[in-house]
């Protein structure tokens, strides 16, 4: 098959710029969605009924819907309810935090509750408070544990940032939809995106194991 | 007990793997009996009226003239949903699917890659606005917020009107999302094919929309059936689409699905 690559050299500025927003919404949805699951994963470890079950329920809900509906309700519905109008952009960013929030906060629960119970007797038995077995001995250690599957949760929400295409947010699949729209043609398009995306989860995998031998040992 | 146990999965895995593979041969190679070829159409059949799924039948008026079509050339055929992509890609190989009938536009960008058959459709695209708005023409959507199905002709104009990296220009998967952006206020106007917007005005009279036509800067354009390029069958389907164009068959199919006459010599004479 013949395989068209003027068109895509046509279209590389505007996917070049879909992947500057693609990189945007990604990166502020794995900052907040980290920030939230933490609260979440927290939450639903606490022995307080009043906060492990709804935090449970949030889990359950973002972990047991597909994305897709997820981004529409977000769009369709909780951005207009705060700011009175749609925004792609603003949906796209939330959603995804939302959705990210759910597997993090998994992940920040797998990693505290692997660390040893004799840990935490130990720091007890010294004489620590709560507080300070967790800030001092639990977590440095969880940290180290939760790195590898971090960098695996912002991978997947690199590449699931594409779905947000749908409400019309112009990130990479957006662009390479359009340009797929005015030649009919599927490969190109396609191909060229894929070929952005595996750069930047590329990157985003390099960038994390250098923090997983060097910043988090230290 | 691990490393025996990951062996015996991964061996399983392996072999019902290849069971499915050679089923599909098996099932592929069945049919290719020379007498009487049966010809595979491709649709996505979510843009109605004119293709649609009623339950799990393809229908709407594509289905209908496509029928028309087939009966006229004496040509056996199926028509199979296949959604847009496949579509596309299953055409442009013509191995398995022979043609598409999707209410596809004829433009030169496409005509690279593809074989069209003459034009069967006359079209033009419609502002969708709510009752109150003051737009009306398509001068007045400069500086607005638009929204339209991404790969429509709707999208090119819009693209022509406003630039094509307008992010005002909001390209949505389907007609159905971009009116619902109309309704949640996201944008001040839809532009769609007549057909599809009349047809969403029909079934939410409580939204309060009127449509808007400007066949100043919206012109008619032509839809076809996508071929493969050098596709042998574009001989077989082109005098029997004429034929049913003029014979009145046609006349019949669009007044049942849009209630009006079609402007038949429009088609017939479009280049």
């Amino acid at each position: 098959m013949h395989f068209r690559w003027d068109i895509i050299v046509d279209y590389l500025p505007l996917l070049l710029k879909g992947a500057a927003l693609t990189i945007g919404i990604s990166a502020l949805a794995i900052v907040l969605g980290s920030i939230l699951g933490l609260a979440v994963g927290f939450g639903k470890m606490s022995s307080r009924p009043y906060l492990s079950w709804p935090m449970s329920g949030y889990i359950h809900f973002f972990r047991g819907t597909p994305l897709y509906v997820q981004i529409l309700i977000v769009h369709f519905g909780l951005v207009p309810a705060c700011i009175g109008h749609t925004d792609a952009v603003i949906a796209a960013i939330t959603a995804l935090s939302l959705n990210s929030a759910a597997y993090t906060a998994e992940i920040y629960r797998a990693g505290i509750q692997s660390i040893d119970k004799g840990q935490t007797e130990a720091a007890q038995s010294l004489g620590m408070t709560g507080f300070q077995t967790m800030r001092f001995i639990i977590l440095p250690q969880a940290v180290r544990r939760m790195v590898p599957a971090f960098g695996n949760e912002f991978v997947v929400l690199i590449k699931d940032s594409s779905l947000v295409a749908l409400i019309a947010a112009p990130e990479l699949m957006y662009w390479s939809n359009v340009m797929r729209g005015q030649y009919l043609r599927v490969w190109e398009p396609y191909l060229a995106a894929a070929f952005i995306y595996l750069i930047l989860t590329y990157s985003l995998s390099k960038l994390l194991g250098w923090l997983e031998k060097k910043g988090v040992a230290g | 007990m691990g490393k025996r146990l990951s062996v015996i999965v991964a061996a399983g895995i392996l072999i019902m793997t290849m069971a499915a593979c050679g089923a599909n041969k098996e099932d592929s190679s069945g049919g290719d009996g020379n007498s009487g070829k049966v010809y595979k159409f491709a649709t996505d059949a979510a843009y109605a009226p004119m293709e649609y799924m009623d339950k799990d039948k393809i229908t709407g008026f594509d289905a209908d003239f496509l029928k028309a079509v087939m009966d006229e050339a004496g040509l056996k055929y199926t028509i199979t949903n296949t959604g847009w992509d496949s579509m596309l890609t299953e055409v442009q190989s013509g191995s398995t699917y022979d043609a598409g009938i999707s209410s596809v536009s004829i433009t030169p960008e496409r005509e690279e890659s593809y074989d069209y058959s003459i034009p069967y459709f006359e079209s033009t695209n419609m502002i969708m606005v709510k009752e109150d708005s003051t737009i009306a023409s398509a001068a007045d959507l400069k500086g607005k917020k638009v929204a339209v199905q991404g790969s429509t002709t709707a999208d090119t104009l819009m693209s022509g009107i406003m630039g094509s990296d307008n992010t005002d220009l909001k390209r949505f998967d389907s007609n159905a999302v971009a009116m619902l952006e109309l309704d949640s206020g996201g944008v001040d106007a839809v532009v769609a094919d007549i057909a599809i917007v009349r047809e969403y005005m029909k079934n939410n009279p409580e939204r309060k929309l009127k449509g808007i036509l400007d066949t100043a800067s919206f012109g008619s354009e032509f839809y076809g059936i996508l071929l493969p390029t050098g596709s042998e069958l574009k001989a077989k389907l082109d005098p029997a689409i004429k034929k049913v164009l003029e014979n009145g068959k046609y006349t019949e199919i669009y007044k049942q699905w849009f209630g009006e006459e079609p402007n038949v010599d429009n088609v017939l004479n479009a280049k």
